[in-house]
């Protein structure tokens, strides 16, 4: 084994500035969130003065209602995101997979909200949805569907699906343009295989080309899960996670107890716990991954 | 030009043995062609004579110098690839001049190479071109170029025709036949062809599983072949082989078959047969040293024409004997219909025995 | 005979009406995405040509009836105080994501070439290892990165971010690219090296250029990421004239909130530079998707 890696010296060395950048980025981050996980700190980062309290930062989270409330809003916003994503997004790829007149354009404008900032994202809905002069409101008004403009994100029960309808909003085109990647590799011989067997353009799709985009639709799904599951940005601007935790989400939560409130064993102690979740998402996401990596093993 | 020599050459991945102890020489000026069916390590000798990839033991000896540590760069080689590997970025010019920019020649020297080996291959007119601008044919001939332009110690070619459609296949292979015969080139040649082997190699060296399985003129491989692959994989309409078992009585020694009829042999034959190991013995036979008859004929065995394909100048039979399928050809205008009783005799003096258990070819000692 | 004419006439009139209605159904779902997609970018840019009067009023004006540039001019004014700041904090961005994407080609190229061609002992592990890395929420790394960040001086400097940009553009980049090794022919390299160059000069010269595609998708990925990154900015720049674009804009307009045209011209300034890089530039992104992570 050594004397393999040994004959191999060279090849690490174009591996190596990528590791490295990881290892202080990615290991040294891990082992200082789980060794932090079982310690009281006081405010303000002094980690001299920290205390040693085994596992009472974990039953403090177990044990504590808004633990369970945060996590099925993270359910709910990350589940509902997904699902609507990448259906959206497969469904936008089938209809612009035909050639018409302007579809380079359409695709174009499909894609930007990706590509903007979620920050901008972020205000712009917020003055869409504002209680007094958004728009939706006013044009809810004006068809006289409600009698004074709603408070979409200012109420408990509305706020995670109006944060859920921006979130779709930025991320539908990535699913679209993955599903639209995938759709250039179906064969086309096996369509009009499918076509001279008789079947019909439902039938096509669902014993055809569906199966055939298995595979990136797999991928496509997990990386919107995790970047999802991993969200700030837009219930943090948006919303700050109100009202009364009606929109926090396992992020924001953790950032608001870590920068906010300085409790930062019990947001070590949460990451931990993150950690764990998106390590069992992780072995699913490199399964599919390594199922795009057939290579075979060459010189 | 130089010699290649291989000697006990292994190359393993992990504990999958690629290439096994594989022995050979290749002669100043000589075409050696590696055949083989595919995975046979044919491809993988040839990357290690090449230098793409480490040997696990054993030494390769191009010219007079031990090359086994030397980068590809160092060996003095030039290869022509199965898909033409052509940089698909550098026009044909480009494409001829890049071996020469590597070995830092002046600029003048290189367009008067490049120049001289386009007209060699009449491809002037393409210089400017880009590889995916050019038919099949045209971008093997610029990987020709490209090999030929740079006159090194030895040609590896990585099945450089199978790319190609049979016509055109057919034309190349004249043509790389000459150009071997007027530059006197050292070609080490790859190939799932046997065909190409025969025709264009002055020796093939036959590879299965990793192993050479004989090195000798096609001319020789053709008519001795060393064991039942090599019999088996040379030649077209392949070699029958029908398993029989020997038996001696009265001095006499015949090869029996399960199904009852049994067949004579010449006094050289029966020598051979016997020093088989066991008494499996299998009767090798060509299509052409097999003569058809409608009705019994003495020595000749009963068989039933099995499917009939005409081809035009000869009629192809193949009959079942003994469980095994047999090659028979015949004159077009011999008539046989499928499943219609023939009677097959067998030439003595060229017929194959090998011995059932070791797969080798008996001789008389 | 005429039967069979006339059951196969129906049976394409029946088919023709079926792929209509297939037809019709994408093309009302597309309206209504174009709709969804750009009515709120519409909107931005009504909003930002509003006097800040003009924005408060209910019902809201549909189309300003004084259209005015006046939110541009005072961001993009380098004298009046606002228009410096946003200059500042967009040069900012522009340094710290130009700075990410150059560094992020130069460490994920020769990672991804390895991953792709080589197979050396924990291969498989440490290309994992670099994908994990995108599975892992910037919130779980805050806190021992801005520890790690104090302890070698980098908190309040754009060193701290690159660095940590650099870690999660990487992932992405490096499979993207390895995707685009994997599909150029190792023939193409054996030619080179048998052709008198080294492994690296059979890179650099022959692989390198067949690979620009990639390399610029890996770019654009990398510099839309940087440009758009909150979170760690947000976290480790306090000093006001250190601020990127996206915490910079928040500061500001946490400040005096109602000016929404304002605050609507500044995201449009803030979304200009990503959005023409990208449509600029989406073929080579779209293709690099297409070789480098569907086709296999």
């Amino acid at each position: 084994m050594l004397r393999k890696i040994w004959e191999h010296r060279a090849d690490y060395a174009y591996v190596l500035p990528a590791i490295a950048v990881m290892l202080v980025v990615i290991a040294y981050p891990i082992y200082y969130t789980i060794d932090l996980s079982f310690f009281n700190t006081p405010p303000g980062l002094q980690l001299r003065d920290k205390t040693f309290v085994g596992f009472n930062n974990y039953t403090t989270i177990l044990t504590s209602a808004v633990f369970w409330k945060v996590t099925w809003n993270t359910l709910i916003w990350t589940v509902g995101s997904t699902v609507i994503s990448f259906v959206l997004g497969f469904a936008a790829a089938l209809a612009l997979h035909r050639d018409f007149f302007g579809r380079g354009v359409l695709r174009a404008i499909l894609i930007i909200p990706w590509v903007i900032s979620a920050v901008a994202a972020s205000y712009i809905w917020k003055w869409i949805y504002h209680s007094d002069f958004g728009i939706i409101g006013a044009v809810l008004v004006g068809l006289g569907l409600a009698d004074r403009p709603p408070n979409f994100i200012d109420s408990v029960s509305t706020v995670l699906p109006s944060l859920i309808v921006v979130n779709i909003w930025r991320e539908f085109p990535f699913a679209m343009i993955m599903m639209m990647a995938g759709l250039q590799t179906v064969p086309d011989q096996l369509l009009r295989a499918a076509k001279v067997d008789g079947a019909n353009a439902w039938q096509r799709f669902w014993h055809v080309t569906f199966p055939h985009l298995s595979n990136v639709s797999t991928v496509t799904i997990l990386l919107l899960a995790v970047a999802n599951f991993n969200s700030f940005i837009i219930p943090w601007i948006m919303t700050g996670g109100g009202p009364s935790n009606a929109s926090h989400i396992w992020i924001t939560h953790i950032y608001e107890l870590a920068f906010g409130r300085q409790r930062w064993g019990v947001a070590s102690a949460y990451s931990v716990l993150l950690f764990i979740i998106l390590m069992t998402l992780g072995y699913f996401y490199v399964r599919a991954l390594s199922g795009n990596d057939r290579r075979d093993e060459g010189a | 030009m130089a010699h290649v020599v291989l000697k006990d050459l292994v190359k393993t991945y992990g504990s999958f043995k690629a290439v096994n102890e594989v022995s050979l020489t290749v002669n100043d000026g000589e075409f050696v062609a590696l055949v083989g069916p595919s995975g046979c390590g044919k491809t993988t000798t040839l990357n290690l004579i090449a230098g793409l990839i480490p040997i696990t033991s054993g030494d390769i000896v191009i010219g007079d110098q031990v090359v086994n540590d030397l980068d590809p760069k160092d060996r003095d080689i030039a290869m022509v690839f199965q898909n033409y590997a052509l940089y698909p970025q550098k026009s044909v010019y480009m494409n001829l001049a890049f071996p020469l920019q590597m070995r830092r020649l002046p600029k003048a020297e290189i367009d008067k190479k490049v120049r001289e080996a386009a007209r060699v291959l009449d491809m002037t007119q393409l210089l400017e071109r880009k590889p995916r601008e050019l038919s099949g044919g045209q971008q093997q001939r610029v990987a020709l170029g490209r090999a030929l332009v740079r006159d090194p110690a030895v040609f590896l070619m990585d099945e450089p025709l199978s790319n190609l459609d049979a016509k055109l296949r057919v034309q190349m292979r004249s043509e790389i036949k000459r150009f071997h015969q007027d530059l006197k080139a050292t070609i080490v040649y790859v190939t799932h062809d046997q065909l190409e082997a025969v025709t264009m190699a002055d020796r093939m060296a036959v590879m299965n599983g990793g192993y050479l399985q004989q090195y000798d003129s096609p001319a020789q491989v053709f008519a001795h072949p060393a064991n039942m692959f090599v019999a088996s994989f040379v030649g077209s309409p392949a070699m029958s082989l029908i398993p029989l078992e020997a038996s001696t009585a009265n001095g006499d020694t015949v090869l029996k078959s399960a199904e009852g009829w049994s067949l004579g042999l010449s006094q050289l034959n029966a020598r051979k047969a016997q020093r088989a190991t066991g008494r499996k013995v299998v009767l090798g036979a060509r299509h052409s040293t097999i003569k058809l008859h409608k009705s019994a004929v003495p020595g000749a065995i009963p068989a039933k024409a099995y499917t009939v394909e005409p081809t035009g100048d000869v009629t192809f039979v193949q009959a079942l004997l003994s469980g095994a399928i047999v090659n028979i050809s015949v004159s077009p205008n011999i008539a046989v219909k499928p499943d219609e009783q023939i009677w097959l005799e067998f030439d003595q003096e060229r017929m194959h025995l090998f011995d059932g258990e070791t797969e080798m070819a008996l001789e008389a000692a | 005979m005429s039967t069979i004419a006339e059951t196969s006439r129906r049976g394409q009139a029946h088919r023709r009406m079926r792929i209509d209605g297939w037809r019709w159904g994408g093309r009302i779902f597309l309206v209504f995405m174009l709709l969804y997609t750009a009515l709120p970018m519409a909107w931005m840019l009504i909003t930002s040509i509003k006097s800040g009067f003009a924005a408060m009023q209910f019902p809201p004006q549909w189309w300003p009836d004084q259209p005015t540039l006046a939110s541009y001019q005072k961001l993009l004014d380098p004298q009046n105080s606002v228009g410096q700041d946003f200059l500042r904090f967009f040069w900012n961005s522009l340094y710290v994501s130009a700075a990410t994407t150059v560094l992020s080609v130069i460490v994920a190229v020769p990672a991804a070439y390895a991953f792709s061609r080589f197979t050396f002992p924990g291969r498989n592990f440490l290309f994992f290892t670099v994908l994990l890395r995108n599975m892992f929420p910037a919130v779980i790394f805050l806190v021992p990165l801005f520890i790690l960040m104090r302890a070698i001086g980098l908190v309040n400097t754009h060193g701290s971010l690159v660095l940590t940009y650099l870690t999660f553009g990487l992932p992405l980049a490096i499979w993207l690219l390895k995707g685009f090794y994997d599909n150029i022919p190792v023939q193409l390299e054996q030619a080179a090296r048998i052709d008198g160059a080294t492994r690296f000069q059979a890179f650099i010269l022959i692989v390198m250029p067949l690979s620009t595609p990639g390399i610029i998708a890996t770019a654009i990925y990398s510099f839309i990421g940087a440009w758009n990154e909150y979170i760690y900015a947000y976290t480790f720049l306090s000093k006001n004239e250190q601020l990127t674009l996206p915490v910079g804009i928040q500061r500001f307009f946490s400040e005096n909130t109602t000016d929404f045209p304002g605050l609507m011209a500044a995201s449009f300034m803030m979304s200009v530079p990503v959005v023409v890089l990208f449509l600029v530039l989406q073929r080579y992104f779209v293709r690099a998707l297409t070789e480098g992570a569907v086709k296999h």
